[in-house]
């Protein structure tokens, strides 16, 4: 086709050679697309609704599957023991797993490109939940065929710890259920008995009460010991601060800290909507009204009597700085109860520290006529299908759902690494009863009484909001904040501008 | 050593091992002493055809194409449009920009940041580069030293991300506690006050990136010519007046690459800031990149995210033709001549 001097100096490639070279690339690309492809390879031997249960397990024998999960204890748990079930189904899952963030990104393009490299996803449920809820597939779908094993202890409602399955898996209408509760973080209090009854009694003297904690314990109270242990350290003795805030880089956790205050005094919520099922169009936010500006305004208090680095404090944070022993309290989710346990990195362990209920609202607080409540949040994790993905891959990531959010799998990861259940049967294994008391095998189970009997019930768990926009929600209520924090705008402002930007984020 | 000079019919046939077999360019001197003045092959091609250009060119357009210009058009397409996989992509026209200039804060506040941003690390790297080159130049220590320094900037922006997170921690963080023994910090952390945090980003891209402002000049300095120099010293110059008369201006067209690199790079590189503030607190290092990437991969606000890019990228391509315009300037060009 193209001339070549006689006395070319470079070597010809013989047409042969030219086809034996191009044969050998299409043979890689075609491998390497099988080997792609092999992620998601799925078999099918069909059952019917009368064959055995494990007939129904093994329909999807051979077949693969991909999870994306958040890094969480059940999650590490559960990819180091797949073999029961490989055994059980002969399907093979591979989990991935990395920080909340990057999985909501992973999880957010697959959805919404309208592919399913992951068949299943870790939902997170505001965060994950609420921005991608169309895009999972309807676990009822599943639940109500005959034709798919189902857990003998139920997936309904009753299944769950109350109020779990609406965390997760309900997203603007009950119609559709769109995850099983996976595994659960439930904001309760933990705090420094040691210090608490050392200090008590020169507590009591100033303040006239004792410095404990109880159900009936305010928010005016933890700023009280806030101020006490900030006292202290101003006269030079050597304690903790009373107490921070997670307003660190971590938008959503930051946004469910200053709820836990707003809720407790008069079950503030943000919209005028079901808090538990959310919306679409939620309409003006009451951010701006007379009662979220004191609160703020209490909210700034706190933050001045409280561990200085409040802003570079995130969960994780500070959760260190209460390990390290830099805080008397914090308000932090009863799955970190096993890192403060640990007395290889914890100053707070053997002992020390004891679980309460999130604080309740002070009475004289409240602005708008409501009820004071401990209000307590939650991230409760679920396991959901990725719509996109073929009938027959959806049945077999059913089948995975079923198996990981099962009693025993979640008894095995309470054991085993910390775990947080989803499930209340798991409350009735072997030595779970016994774990809740020191000395414990267990350590999380020593946050269940106040999480599990207390926090997560009406009228003190607040769901929401569950709104699309969750994420620039939770950005904006960070940014402001924190400019209030910092002195840069006084409280109403703050909510001002939140409200201000919230209506604009809601077309409003 | 006697001088053949070959031209014209001498090429066609009269040289030893016939004609230029090696493609010799003209002017080139071969071991025999032959000046070659011009080259012409026995045979003329034929002139190719516009059609031989195409085919030719064709690959390496349709690679263009696909990996950039698709993209780029897909960009303008997405800004004007409310992307949506589910309900579908709606047209809302110039919406997205409109939002961005009229009452996004977050958008212009993000622009002043990374200017502020940007200034500051050019500065200080510069600075400091070319001051660390100019010690290092020609010193015993030269090739050790240079070796060390450049590691920092052999790690992964994100990895040095995090090193620092850990230097700069209020709780175990060597560097807070530093800073803490010499008063320069109270208990706040670098990064948990809006007022310092800005300072802790760009202490981080100072010392990943001036290595290569370090590296540049040194080979810059090795270009600096000597007679330059010496003449400036017979005219009576110390090491400072020769530095800033001769050295700098033959610097010049250096630090200019230097400068449109790195400049570049703080347009594009966000890992290390999002690892270590995510743009706050308070939105003090929301830098516009930043915002990019939340509005796009975590409110997945799709069009307004190239609403955004393409302001970015409009942007970066004038500021960058601006400093090619400058390394093209005839100042830039005649560095390192010797006038008459």
């Amino acid at each position: 086709m193209f001339y070549v001097p006689k006395n070319a100096i470079y070597k010809r490639i013989p047409r042969r050679k030219f086809l034996e070279l191009g044969g050998g690339v299409a043979t890689a690309l075609g491998a390497g697309s099988i080997a792609v492809g092999l992620s998601s390879v799925v078999t099918r031997n069909p059952v019917q609704a009368a064959s055995s249960d494990d007939a129904k397990w093994k329909q999807y024998s051979g077949t693969k599957l991909v999870f994306m999960s958040e890094n969480t204890p059940p999650s590490f748990a559960i990819r180091e023991n797949l073999k029961p079930f490989y055994d059980l189904t002969g399907i093979e899952v591979e989990i991935l797993t990395d920080d909340l963030p990057v999985v909501q990104q992973k999880v957010g393009i697959d959805l919404r490109s309208g592919k399913a490299d992951f068949h299943l996803n870790y939902v997170q449920d505001k965060p994950i939940g609420a921005p991608f809820a169309d895009y999972f597939a309807n676990l009822n779908d599943f639940i109500n065929d005959d034709t798919l094993p189902q857990d003998p202890d139920g997936m309904g409602a009753d299944a769950w710890f109350e109020n779990f399955l609406d965390a997760c898996g309900t997203m603007y209408t009950r119609d559709r259920l769109i995850a099983f509760p996976y595994d659960s973080a439930v904001a309760c209090t933990f705090y420094r008995q040691d210090l608490f009854e050392q200090h008590s009694p020169d507590f009591e003297k100033e303040y006239g009460y004792r410095m404990e904690f109880t159900n009936d314990t305010t928010w005016k109270n933890v700023y009280e010991f806030a101020e006490f242990f900030k006292k202290l350290r101003a006269a030079g003795q050597d304690v903790p601060y009373g107490y921070a805030q997670h307003q660190g880089s971590f938008a959503w956790t930051a946004q469910l800290d200053i709820q836990r205050l707003m809720f407790a005094h008069g079950q503030w919520t943000e919209f005028d909507v079901d808090d538990k099922l959310g919306s679409k169009e939620p309409g003006p936010t009451r951010w701006g009204d007379e009662a979220s500006v004191f609160l703020m305004e209490k909210w700034k208090e706190l933050a001045d009597v409280a561990h200085p680095d409040n802003l570079a404090n995130d969960t994780l944070q500070l959760n260190t700085v209460y390990q390290a022993g830099q805080i008397a309290m914090q308000v932090q989710y009863h799955e970190f109860a096993a890192s403060i346990e640990d007395e290889k990195t914890s100053r707070a362990a053997g002992g020390k520290t004891a679980y309460a209920a999130c604080p309740k609202g002070e009475a004289s607080w409240i602005k708008n006529g409501g009820q004071a409540v401990n209000g307590t949040n939650c991230g409760i994790g679920g396991i959901g299908i990725n719509n996109n993905a073929s009938d027959d891959l959806k049945r077999a990531a059913y089948l995975f759902s079923v198996w990981s959010t099962s009693k025993d799998t979640q008894y095995n990861v309470l054991k085993g690494v910390g775990g947080t259940p989803t499930r209340k049967a798991v409350m009735d294994m072997p030595g779970v009863k016994e774990a809740r008391q020191r000395p414990t095998d267990m350590p999380n189970a020593l946050t269940f009484d106040a999480v599990y009997d207390y926090g997560i019930k009406d009228p003190h768990f607040v769901l929401g909001p569950k709104i699309p926009e969750a994420n620039e929600y939770y950005q904006i209520i960070l940014t402001e904040v924190q400019k209030c924090l910092s002195g840069q705008q006084d409280p109403a402002a703050t909510c001002e501008s939140i409200r201000d930007q919230v209506d604009d984020l809601n077309d409003i | 050593m006697a001088t053949q000079v070959l031209s014209g019919g001498a090429l066609r046939g009269d040289a030893p091992g016939g004609i230029n077999p090696v493609g010799i360019m003209p002017g080139f001197v071969t071991r025999d002493g032959v000046t070659v003045l011009e080259r012409e092959p026995a045979v003329r091609n034929p002139e190719p055809s516009r059609r031989y250009y195409f085919y030719m060119m064709a690959p390496a357009i349709i690679t263009l194409a696909a990996i950039s210009l698709y993209p780029f058009f897909w960009l303008i397409w997405m800004s004007l449009h409310d992307v949506d996989v589910m309900a579908g992509d709606k047209w809302i026209g110039l919406k997205n920009f409109e939002r961005l200039f009229t009452r996004d804060t977050k958008f212009s506040n993000g622009w002043l940041l990374l200017i502020q941003y940007s200034a500051l690390c050019l500065f200080f790297e510069v600075v400091l580069g070319v001051l660390i080159a100019v010690l290092l130049n020609r010193s015993r220590w030269e090739k050790v030293l240079v070796t060390v320094f450049l590691m920092p900037m052999m790690m992964a922006p994100a990895i040095a991300g995090l090193v620092w997170y850990y230097l700069y921690n209020g709780t175990f963080g060597w560097y807070h506690w530093f800073m803490q023994s010499v008063g320069l910090l109270g208990e706040t952390s670098i990064l948990g006050s809006p007022s310092t945090a800005m300072i802790g980003l760009v202490l981080v891209d100072i010392w990943q990136w001036t290595p290569l402002i370090v590296l540049i000049t040194l080979a810059g300095l090795k270009r600096v010519p000597r007679d330059q120099l010496e003449a400036n010293m017979v005219d009576g110059a110390g090491e400072i007046r020769n530095f800033f008369q001769v050295v700098l201006p033959n610097l010049y067209p250096f630090l200019l690459i230097g400068i449109l690199l790195r400049f570049m790079d703080n347009f594009r590189f966000i890992d290390s800031v999002l690892i270590l503030t995510g743009g706050g607190p308070a939105d003090a290092t929301n830098i516009l990149p930043v915002y990019l990437f939340d509005v796009s991969f975590q409110y997945f606000k799709l069009g307004r995210g190239a609403a955004i890019a393409l302001t970015l990228l409009v942007v970066t391509i004038i500021l960058g033709m601006f400093l090619v315009k400058i390394f093209d300037s005839p100042a830039a060009r005649n560095v390192g001549r010797t006038e008459g």
